[in-house]
């Protein structure tokens, strides 16, 4: 075991672009003066999401959501581990962050073009209703998923969260993916800005 | 006591059917007497609390700023530029129709233009100029 490059450029960065957007978004939520701020932030959590589907697919090995999409009995089985404080060890994301990352895609999406059909008063006070549901349901599975990043991360004295900012965790050479993907990070800091500012627009 | 009018516009938002304007100004009435005997609403001093520059926020210093100078005209936001219905029911008739709705937004803006919770007065005088307004 040592130190291998697991995620790649565009997992990282747009992970991060996702948590300061949305804690952006959360922040100005409720303010009319900061409302561009929230409209842009909100806009780059969809985009992120949006970028992130197709990557699922053509991303590198640990990007794929064939790597970490799992039943409910591995989700169980991780879990239990997890209890028994001896957590089975994955190189990519475990079966619980993989369902974290497909549910938060998901509500991230959907908060966000309701919020942008709000925005653009494409319905009634209903979709107000719906957005605020959405976006609570949305940070309830953001504190699940830190609880479980923090408890995995001491269990395994594995710093998750550094791995989530230079790619790297603890594995056999043959396990690290070749490329860290710097130019599909590029497009997606130009997707990112593009879409978010139209969302906003 | 200071239940009460929380009690009373949770009862309010707990029925299915719409509030009238008459409805949602007797909550704030009832809230404004229970701190100051004798209390009356007041449309005149909600036209002047609409009008009033608290210039807490520069870009939206007072109601007018996006409200425009009338509540029977159509707003627009001073940050994004987006429309705003009229606040006045006699232009717009879903104004005043849900309490729940009415109080987030006392809660919102008054805390961003005001830089402060609005009173129970206040919001009556508010409520009477905009069920009043012609």
């Amino acid at each position: 075991m040592q130190k291998i490059l697991v995620w790649d450029w565009p997992v990282r960065l747009g992970h991060w672009l996702m948590v300061g957007g949305f804690i952006l978004a959360w922040l100005t939520s409720e303010s009319e003066s900061l409302r561009l701020v929230h409209v842009l932030s909100g806009g780059t959590v969809v985009a992120v999401a949006l970028f992130r589907l197709p990557w699922g697919f053509i991303g590198s090995r640990y990007a794929r959501f064939v790597d970490f999409v799992r039943g409910p009995g591995s989700v169980v089985d991780y879990l239990r581990s997890l209890i028994r404080l001896d957590p089975d060890h994955h190189t990519g994301h475990n079966p619980a962050g993989g369902w974290a990352i497909v549910l938060l895609l998901g509500l991230g999406i959907a908060t966000g073009l309701v919020g942008w059909a709000m925005y653009n008063e494409l319905g009634g006070d209903w979709l107000e209703e719906l957005h605020e549901g959405l976006a609570a349901t949305m940070l309830t599975v953001v504190f699940i998923h830190v609880a479980g990043v923090i408890s995995g991360s001491l269990l395994h004295g594995e710093n998750l969260v550094r791995a989530m900012i230079t790619g790297h965790k603890q594995g056999s050479p043959e396990k690290a993916i070749p490329s860290a993907r710097p130019l599909a990070a590029i497009f997606l800091l130009v997707w990112v800005g593009a879409a978010s500012w139209w969302l906003a627009s | 006591m200071r239940a009460i009018p929380a009690v009373a516009l949770l009862l309010a938002s707990l029925a299915c059917h719409a509030e009238t304007p008459q409805q949602i100004r007797q909550i704030y009435v009832a809230e404004a007497t229970s701190q100051q005997a004798g209390f009356t609403p007041s449309a005149k001093r909600g036209d002047a609390f609409f009008r009033q520059r608290f210039a807490i926020n520069d870009k939206m210093p007072a109601c007018i700023s996006c409200h425009t100078d009338s509540p029977l005209n159509a707003g627009e936001h001073a940050v994004t530029g987006k429309s705003i219905k009229p606040l006045a029911v006699a232009a717009n008739p879903n104004r005043l129709s849900d309490p729940a709705k009415v109080e987030k937004w006392f809660g919102r803006n008054c805390k961003e233009v005001v830089g402060r919770a609005c009173t129970p007065a206040e919001k009556a005088d508010f409520v009477t100029f905009l069920s009043e307004v012609r």
